[in-house]
């Protein structure tokens, strides 16, 4: 396929705000997780909270749509200079034929869990500063970014679970390939919220600990918030030295609607699809950054689709023990890690990674490795059996 | 303007209007449109004790799919699910049960929470293991649906399946979310040849949102997202031969230009 340009993008997560903070955090196995201290949440875990949000509200023109997913947006857009590259972009192609293709798995959530608990005693009324449309309704993120950023071309929020994030990466792909548009801003933002947490807790898939993920004591997820933006481009409209988007990769597991398929049968079918697109072969690539959400069932799963599509002792890295699992913007925060060890020359180690399982028969390692990376391919995988895989590559 | 694609099947399921043969005439303005509250009839997509696992959501979805499907290959179609809120009933109840202290979320009711619950139930139901996606564009949503259903068949073809529903509000949701009436229609796309219809795309288009030619449907139209999709509808079963203008996300609008397959 033709390859897509990333020609700006940006990152912020429990590991750092902002790519120089996320990729030091990555290279050295920093992680952002600490214990649960959300109020209204309390449950035995840890999660990945990134700080700041309460003290920063929406204002302004954009003050509908303040909640805690929009002010996570609005941090991660500030990092990078990101803004003004989208600025140079608009020079460039038009606010118009820029797309806005962002995924969430809870969008604004936390607003409305919020509005009931400021309910009316006397009535049961919402509060009536309680804003629907622009919080958490599914499509909010894209309305705040595409507003934010002064766009006006096509845009939607996928919301696939755990993989909406990387699915937005081949929409792109489709979008420009179509013709409909020039550039998209792609990524997503998923937060912190009771909805996930006392969720993921109900179906015992949360661990007390800070996760550990490809180890053979892990117990389950720690929970996190991220958002990540990238700038998508032709290749051909682009500088020379911007990494690629190479491959992508869509399937369904048609197994289960919380549990992944135990072969990984509808993972390896999204990896081969990517490879194929790009035209490579297994061996050729450097390390592929796993969904490994550190869960007992999905971490076996995935291995056993790398060991279908690549062999034995596969070079692999989980990241969520940095970063806690971010659900609907684990593919951004994957494609980001994934664009900082293609610069800065290095695999990434597993954080919270000690006894790695023998039964997974990876190549999984606690401490990063220097040494240069051209090709990665990344994991992200959902609820209702959703996967996508991103192939991404240096600059040719 | 994109290049054309086929519609090969619609399913439709909406107040009075049962499914699409059944409301041809009324889309058609042949017939008065009769308003009825919807019945969900069982969907034979899932066997009666999946059934009940799952919501009136995914069951209202799963309808609409199940009658656009037909005659086509279920087990390697690619789909699109488009809704703007997803599942209401399950988020009321577990906003409901976080404001109690130690809240009890039902396991079932959280994974179904997610917005891509009907994709992923019907992936499972119909052993599909072809790409399966779910978004929103607010009141834009079928307009953001049939682009990504257009570009998924214009990339890949083959066959994509789009689906396009909401349920009703909560009662506490009715002011801040105005959406009275359960809606669902689905369309069944795929190469031109051998489609009952072609559709054109076009994203770059501008104009007024076209409103439905039947004022009863029009009364309907506003009641639920999806059902921005009955001016749609009224073209595909002949009131009218003009092209069809759908609120965008983003302040935009789409084009939709129908013909009659020629035969």
């Amino acid at each position: 396929m033709n390859a897509l340009a990333i020609t700006a993008h940006t990152q912020t997560s429990a590991a750092g705000t902002g790519n120089a903070a996320g990729a030091a955090a990555l290279r050295a196995g920093r992680s952002g997780l600490r214990r649960c201290d959300l109020p209204d949440v309390d449950l035995e875990t840890f999660i990945g909270r990134v700080e700041g949000l309460e003290d920063h509200p929406l204002e302004g023109e954009l003050a509908a749509f303040d909640c805690r997913n929009n002010r996570l947006a609005e941090l991660a857009l500030q990092q990078d200079g990101f803004l003004a590259a989208v600025d140079a972009a608009i020079r460039r192609h038009g606010a118009d034929r820029i797309a806005v293709l962002l995924g969430t798995s809870t969008s604004g959530i936390a607003a409305t869990e919020e509005a009931y608990r400021r309910r009316d005693p006397a009535t049961g009324a919402l509060p009536p500063d309680y804003d629907y449309r622009h919080t958490q309704n599914m499509y909010s993120l894209a309305d705040y970014v595409a507003t934010r950023l002064g766009l006006s071309g096509p845009a939607m929020v996928v919301s696939t679970a755990c993989s909406s994030s990387a699915k937005v990466f081949a929409d792109a792909w489709r979008h420009i390939h179509a013709g409909i548009c020039d550039a998209a801003i792609v990524g997503g933002v998923d937060s912190l919220c009771g909805m996930t947490l006392y969720g993921f807790n109900a179906l015992q898939l949360v661990a007390p600990e800070p996760c550990t993920p490809l180890d053979r004591q892990r117990r389950g997820i720690s929970i996190g918030e991220a958002a990540g933006f990238f700038l998508l481009e032709r290749a051909e409209d682009a500088p020379a030295d911007a990494p690629r988007l190479t491959g992508h990769g869509e399937s369904s597991d048609a197994h289960h609607m919380s549990a992944p398929h135990p072969e990984g049968a509808g993972a390896a079918r999204a990896m081969r699809e990517a490879l194929q697109r790009a035209g490579r072969e297994g061996h050729e690539l450097d390390y592929v950054l796993m969904h490994a959400t550190a869960t007992p069932a999905n971490d076996r799963s995935e291995a056993r689709a790398l060991a279908d599509v690549l062999g034995p002792r596969a070079r692999c890295a989980g990241t969520k023990g940095l970063t806690g699992h971010t659900l609907g913007a684990a593919g951004a925060v994957g494609a980001a890690q994934a664009l900082a060890s293609l610069a800065g020359g290095f695999v990434p180690g597993t954080a919270g990674l000690t006894d790695p399982d023998p039964e997974l028969g990876l190549d999984a390692r606690a401490a990063s490795e220097e040494r240069p990376v051209r090709r990665v391919l990344l994991n992200a995988f959902g609820f209702g059996g959703n996967n996508c895989s991103l192939l991404l590559e240096a600059p040719c | 303007m994109l290049n054309p694609v086929g519609i090969h099947a619609v399913g439709l399921i909406g107040p009075g209007l049962a499914d699409f043969p059944s409301a041809r005439e009324i889309l058609a303005g042949r017939e008065e449109h009769l308003y009825a509250p919807v019945q969900i009839p069982p969907t034979s997509l899932l066997p009666a004790n999946e059934r009940r696992r799952t919501t009136q959501t995914i069951r209202l979805a799963l309808r609409a799919a199940e009658e656009a499907s037909e005659g086509g290959d279920r087990t390697s179609m690619r789909s699109v699910f488009a809704s703007s809120s997803g599942d209401m009933d399950i988020i009321d109840r577990i906003c409901e049960a976080l404001t109690h202290p130690d809240p009890a979320v039902s396991p079932m009711q959280f994974h179904n929470s997610v917005h891509n619950a009907a994709a992923g139930n019907w992936s499972i139901a119909t052993r599909n293991p072809a790409p399966a996606t779910a978004l929103s564009g607010f009141t834009g949503t079928v307009a953001a649906g049939l682009l990504e259903a257009v570009t998924l068949q214009l990339s890949e073809g083959g066959e994509v399946l789009l689906v396009c529903y909401d349920v009703p509000s909560m009662e506490l949701f009715r002011e801040v979310r105005p959406v009275t009436e359960n809606f669902a229609f689905g369309l069944r796309l795929g190469p031109v040849a051998g489609a009952q219809w072609q559709l054109r795309l076009d994203p770059g288009g501008n104009g007024p949102e076209t409103p439905c030619r039947a004022p009863a449907l029009e009364a309907l139209r506003a009641t639920n997202p999806a059902a921005r999709a009955l001016p749609l509808l009224e073209r595909l079963a002949g009131a009218h031969h003009d092209a069809v203008v759908l609120e965008a996300p983003a302040g935009r609008v789409l084009g939709l230009h129908v013909e009659e397959a020629t035969p």
